[in-house]
């Protein structure tokens, strides 16, 4: 039997300054050529672990690591990752802060140039991983101007020039749609077919599962699940904070449309971006109470599409209502009072000393401000046991409920929400759907950009998807079901098991 | 046989431009120095006419416009301070050293990449860390201003104004996020710099340098420049 690439024996954890353990008594090997898949929820360790690998911990961070681990013959632990990086490749989970180059070549290029190895090497290297990535159409663009798909093939490019015997990716499916998704799995596929050790730490556990031989599972920093996907996902995996997209129940019945009741309306919307059209005319309504799920591939023009319903981008060719009045050049502060908006990443809308702070400032910036309102919005989102500490400190999850709250305190009629899954793990979602269907019921109209197709099944009256800059359907979403052609057409997923 | 080596190390980048970037890099902070250091109306007078000459040459006329026009609502407050408080003579001196530094700057960054630049300080055993200071600025500045953007329309979202005189009241609504985001990234990109093995003693340059004769010929021939008008000077 070959020696193991990884031999983690009784590892365990602590940070620095919190003293959180965030790793206890973990024990697992991984032999060459192995496809191990490390499930777990938020906060049950699989980034730390991913960091151990590589000797970022304790380089980067410090804190206590107790045990013993050896990665391809190598101790992370006084190894420095510089020559760690030699053996493992790290994709870690932003992408935009991995492009490290002004040019996908160089960026290629960076870590075998790291390594001091010669120009030739080096070029030829860059040319066999973009050909193998299918990237060589990017190498002479910019890192900043390529969506996040692409961004993150460039950075498992550049990992990949490096040749590492082992490589370890921190939730790459975070922020992809399907048509990324697929493309990622594909190349994991090629990749452990290559003969490449793969440890791909992810909650989304669909995307992987039927690559790999082998899962892990942590839970609160302990290993508890070590076996066969197949075998591993029998066991109780909501109790791990982990859930699969199946079984879905139905969505709520399609509501007859009725003029009078839409709150925010885009009219033929037309926008062009760099001199290439986004949107050429966008049609789409939200009615009080109702909640719509805007779907389309990265780059289809979700956001876009939401940042003309509140004014930050106004429509070049078409017009924009609410409440059946066009928004004309009404300030966004303004319309602020009608909708809201919650961005991608909560943490850029949250600046207040603490939660209690945050949830008033909008309201007292509209001149709306009211503490009743506020207290009840707190207690519903669950915000009551973080109302005295800082938004920046708390988790994704909670910082997206904060922003939320946040929002609502200023009592819009519309709440427009782009990709509120993004990120978050099975536990986090249901919460978050179970806050939306109160908000609907009480008659705020939602539209949320989304690529969790079975998140949003049995939570929208509607879907809609946009593609090639318009609206091309708009139905409920056992009707759009039905057309996979038309999903297929938009890149989405055609069944619901590969969507969540 | 020069085709075939050039193939080989495609797609990699290839030096451009005439002057080898740390030839044009001499050249420029000679410059600066000389027009720092002119005090003389007549001097200044013609230091800027020279820089200007060159600027229409290296066709860098639209960069130099754009910084001007930029610069310009600056050039008119120092010119009416200094002229104020030192008289008109000082003030013309004052704006022209400022316009001559801004042409020579504009001179270099129009006709040099910072990427090329550091690549070639690599070759010259510039450390790679002082090098990727360089170059992270170019590279990371587009981010930047996407995120100032991102965030300024966040809070625009939210009623909270950030442009004008409410960009002083409600600052630390920009101010904060774009902190603990930067703070983030940092944080990120050093991961990703260490796990792409950065931090070592070496990094091959992408670019192979050489300073070739008309290099060396422009280095000492602006050298020779000064050492002659500084004896002229002082003759």
């Amino acid at each position: 039997m070959a020696e193991a690439l990884i031999a983690c024996q009784g590892v365990s954890y602590r940070y620095p300054i919190t003293g959180y353990l965030a790793l206890q008594q973990v024990d697992f090997s991984v032999a060459p050529g192995e496809f191990v898949l490390l499930a777990g929820a938020s906060g049950s360790g699989k980034s730390t672990l991913c960091r151990l690998l590589n000797g970022l911990i304790p380089y980067l961070r410090g804190g206590e690591v107790g045990g013993t681990l050896t990665v391809a013959g190598m101790d992370p632990g006084v190894t420095p990752p510089q020559q760690m990086s030699r053996a493992v490749g790290l994709v870690l989970q932003r992408p935009d802060a991995q492009c490290l180059a002004t040019t996908v070549a160089r960026d290629i290029a960076f870590g075998p140039a790291c390594q001091g190895l010669d120009r030739p090497t080096i070029a030829r290297r860059v040319r066999e991983t973009a050909e193998w990535l299918d990237i060589s159409h990017l190498l002479e663009r910019a890192p900043h101007t390529l969506s996040g798909g692409e961004q993150q093939r460039v950075v498992l490019a550049g990992v990949m020039a490096m040749q590492p015997r082992l490589l370890v990716l921190d939730e790459p499916f975070a922020f992809l749609d399907a048509a990324g998704a697929s493309q990622l799995r594909i190349l994991l596929h090629r990749l452990h077919a290559a003969g490449v050790t793969l440890l791909v730490a992810e909650h989304r556990l669909e995307e992987v599962t039927g690559a790999a031989n082998r899962m892990l599972v942590l839970h609160q920093g302990r290993l508890v699940a070590d076996g066969p996907p197949q075998t591993v996902m029998a066991g109780d995996l909501a109790a791990w904070g982990l859930a699969m997209a199946s079984p879905v129940p139905a969505p709520p019945p399609d509501l007859p449309l009725t003029a009078s009741e839409s709150v925010v309306e885009w009219r033929d919307i037309g926008c062009e971006r760099n001199h290439q059209p986004v949107l050429r005319g966008a049609s789409l309504s939200a009615n009080r109470s109702e909640i719509v799920a805007l779907l389309g591939a990265n780059g289809a023009g979700k956001s876009t599409l939401l940042r003309h319903g509140n004014g930050l981008l106004r429509s070049q060719t078409g017009d924009v209502r609410i409440l059946g009045q066009s928004i004309g050049r009404r300030p966004v502060a303004e319309l602020a009072r009608v909708v809201g908006l919650v961005m991608q990443q909560p943490a850029r809308m949250l600046f207040a000393a603490t939660v209690r702070a945050e949830l008033a400032a909008g309201p007292r910036a509209l001149g709306r401000y009211d503490p009743a309102w506020c207290a009840q919005l707190s207690k519903r989102f669950g915000l009551d046991p973080l109302l005295e500490r800082p938004p920046q400190m708390l988790s994704v999850g909670e910082q997206r409920r904060v922003a939320i709250a946040a929002v609502l305190a200023a009592r819009p009629q519309a709440l427009l929400l782009d990709e509120p899954t993004a990120g978050q793990d099975a536990r986090a979602r249901m919460v978050l759907y179970a806050l939306l269907r109160e908000c609907a019921a009480e008659g705020v109209a939602i539209v949320m950009a989304t690529h969790n197709l079975a998140w949003a099944y049995p939570l929208c009256e509607r879907w809609a998807i946009l593609a090639e800059g318009r609206i091309t359907i708009d139905a409920h979403p056992t009707v759009i079901l039905d057309q996979p052609e038309l999903l297929r057409h938009a890149r989405l997923p055609t069944t619901l098991a590969r969507a969540a | 046989m020069a085709t075939s080596v050039t193939a080989s190390l495609a797609p990699l980048p290839t030096a451009t431009g005439l002057f080898d970037p740390r030839a044009k890099l001499f050249v420029y902070l000679v410059t600066f120095g000389v027009v720092l250091l002119a005090t003389e109306l007549t001097d200044l007078l013609w230091l800027n006419a020279a820089t200007l000459l060159a600027i229409l040459l290296m066709r860098a006329g639209e960069d130099w416009r754009r910084a001007l026009w930029l610069l310009s609502p600056t050039l008119v407050l120092f010119a009416v301070i200094v002229g104020l408080s030192d008289g008109p003579l000082n003030a013309a001196s004052a704006v022209l050293r400022l316009l001559g530094l801004v042409t020579v700057s504009v001179l270099f960054f129009a006709t040099t990449s910072p990427t090329d630049l550091g690549e070639s300080l690599l070759a010259s055993g510039v450390t790679p860390t002082a090098v990727f200071l360089l170059e992270g600025t170019l590279r990371f500045t587009p981010t930047m201003v996407l995120l100032v953007s991102e965030v300024r329309e966040a809070q625009a979202s939210r009623g909270i104004r950030l442009d004008g005189i409410d960009l002083l009241r409600n600052g630390v609504a920009l101010l904060a996020p774009l902190l603990a985001d930067v703070m983030r990234f940092a944080d990120d990109l050093a991961e990703a710099l260490e796990s792409r093995g950065f931090g070592g003693p070496i990094r091959t340059p992408l670019v192979e340098y050489r300073l070739r004769l008309h290099d060396w010929g422009l280095i000492f021939g602006v050298a020779a420049l000064v050492v002659a008008m500084a004896t002229l000077r002082h003759a």
